[in-house]
């Protein structure tokens, strides 16, 4: 049953005859937007806001900022829509403009000598509570673990992680965003999950 | 195929990056391996646990607003394409070129050049004149310019050099090319042509005169009483120099009509060219003959009084 549950997860990540229609659509929207049809460009918002969102969230580990620097990515876009081709993928092209902004951020905030990794203190804090179910965990606490084991991997690996497990990119999608080879960005994944696994598995196996 | 084989697959295969040939693969292998098993279970497992990950994100009406206003501002901004270029082409007009490392490195070189040439040439401003004045040398002419005796005004009139018209500048009456202006800063407004040239000639005949006048004190001066030979060889190249000199003065003295200087001159080089013809090693003979012949003449006494 469980093996089931994890094809259907990992179905999600390829891209099918659903997929392809969203994408001769987003096709359809851009063209309009390119025009300068806002309404277009407001559905391409309302499509890919939430991804965007998520993603630079999980690199930036702070709402306020994460909204600041998804309205940012999409002035960009659209300030750059003629440059996208059309055998790019939107939410691929998306992504790859989110990826940069969000690194600019935290390249800012590295300069301005503030720390965006948590201590590992924090984490260790949280689990001398003792390991406690998944079907028990709040979500709230849930939620408070897998974000602050993400924000201890470091950058390149966290990248690679949330848009593979969380974006269900693929390996040439997510290639074509961080502009990494295949084998690092595999060598990557294989190591974020390694050490995911160290800061929640115990929940997990609980 | 072994475990680790496909252990490494595993993470692929729950990704669903492999294909159907891999996948059937895996498949059979977990049936078969409790140990892949177990790690695929963990696998499923986490997948689950990030799955119910929630961030919380709550995107305000806001963001698309702020996101909106700033592209309609983009949109304001956007202008004609040919007002745009000309307003480009226009500022380029007055744009600060951005200078690579290289050329402001050169262009510093050559700013240093010319300031160092700058302050050279006002600190030498004679030779400068001299430099300028020696466009003009030709074989048996002086370097410094010719002062005509006479001058032709702009209405053909003939007029005395000495007494020109106010106002009005002097054209060189023999022919050459008349020479550029020069305001003298203590008159302003009276022209002279040739006043700084004939100051540096004066200077050049006296220095040339006491230069000789020198020479032949020396010469006077040899021990010349018994009849050893005597060695003249200073005062002969001495004397070769001076003659050149001379000859070009008095030529130059004669054309200007500096009577005086061209007498004096024309007095001096016979003196010169026989100091300059004697061997180095002189006969004693030799020697006294020019000595009376200098003291008879009085020469030194005429060059004193130049």
């Amino acid at each position: 049953m469980k093996r089931l549950a994890a094809r259907e997860i990992s179905l999600e990540g390829r891209p099918g005859a659903f997929a392809g229609s969203l994408m001769n659509s987003s096709a359809d929207l851009v063209s309009r937007a390119c025009r300068g049809d806002q309404e277009a460009f407001r559905l391409i918002f309302e499509r890919y806001s939430r991804p965007v969102i998520s993603f630079i969230y999980d690199q930036v580990s702070d709402r306020e900022l994460a909204e600041e620097l998804m309205q940012e990515t999409f002035v960009r876009a659209f300030r750059s829509l003629k440059t996208l081709r059309s055998e790019t993928k939107l939410s691929t092209w998306l992504f790859g403009i989110a990826k940069n902004v969000a690194r600019e951020s935290l390249r800012a905030r590295i300069r301005q000598n503030q720390h965006v990794d948590l201590d590992d203190q924090q984490v260790l804090d949280l689990s001398d509570r003792g390991p406690v179910p998944v079907s028990q965990l709040l979500n709230k606490e849930l939620n408070e673990v897998v974000q602050r084991a993400l924000a201890l991997l470091d950058e390149d690996k966290r990248l690679v992680f949330t848009l593979k497990v969380f974006q269900q990119c693929s390996y040439e999608e997510i290639a074509e965003i961080t502009g990494f080879s295949i084998p690092k960005l595999k060598t990557d994944l294989h190591r974020a999950r390694t050490e995911m696994r160290q800061r929640v598995g115990q929940y997990v196996r609980a | 195929m072994k475990c680790d084989d496909f252990l490494n697959l595993l993470e692929a295969y729950v990704d669903g990056e492999v294909g159907e040939h891999e996948s059937e693969r895996v498949r059979t292998h977990l049936m078969t391996c409790s140990s892949c098993e177990t790690e695929f279970e963990a696998l499923t497992a986490e997948s689950e646990l990030y799955a119910r990950y929630d961030r919380e994100l709550q995107i305000s009406p806001a963001a698309w607003n702020g996101i909106s206003a700033r592209i309609a501002t983009d949109s304001s901004a956007v202008e004609p394409r040919e007002r745009r270029d000309m307003r480009g082409w226009f500022a380029g007009l007055f744009a600060v070129p951005r200078l690579g490392f290289a050329f402001s490195g050169a262009l510093a070189v050559l700013l240093a050049m010319f300031v160092v040439g700058y302050l050279y040439f006002r600190a030498q401003p004679n030779q400068r004149l001299l430099v300028a004045g020696a466009k003009d040398v030709r074989p048996g002419s002086s370097p410094i310019s010719v002062q005509p005796q006479r001058s032709v005004t702009n209405s053909g009139e003939v007029t005395n050099p000495e007494n020109p018209p106010p106002d009005q500048s002097t054209v060189a009456a023999s022919g050459k090319e008349p020479r550029r202006p020069r305001a003298i800063p203590d008159d302003p407004g009276v022209l002279f042509t040739d006043a700084a040239y004939t100051d540096m000639e004066d200077r050049d005949t006296a220095s040339h005169l006491d230069q000789a006048q020198k020479l032949l004190v020396s010469f006077r001066s040899l021990p010349a009483d018994d009849e050893q030979e005597i060695d003249v060889s200073y005062e002969k190249t001495e004397s070769r120099r001076l003659l050149n000199e001379n000859v070009v003065m008095r030529r130059d003295a004669e054309a200007t009509g500096k009577f005086p200087t061209k007498s004096v001159l024309g007095s001096l080089e016979p003196f010169l060219i026989d100091i300059a013809n004697l061997p180095d090693k002189a006969p004693a003979s030799d020697v006294r003959q020019i000595k009376d012949r200098v003291q008879r003449s009085e020469i030194v006494a005429e060059l004193r009084s130049y």
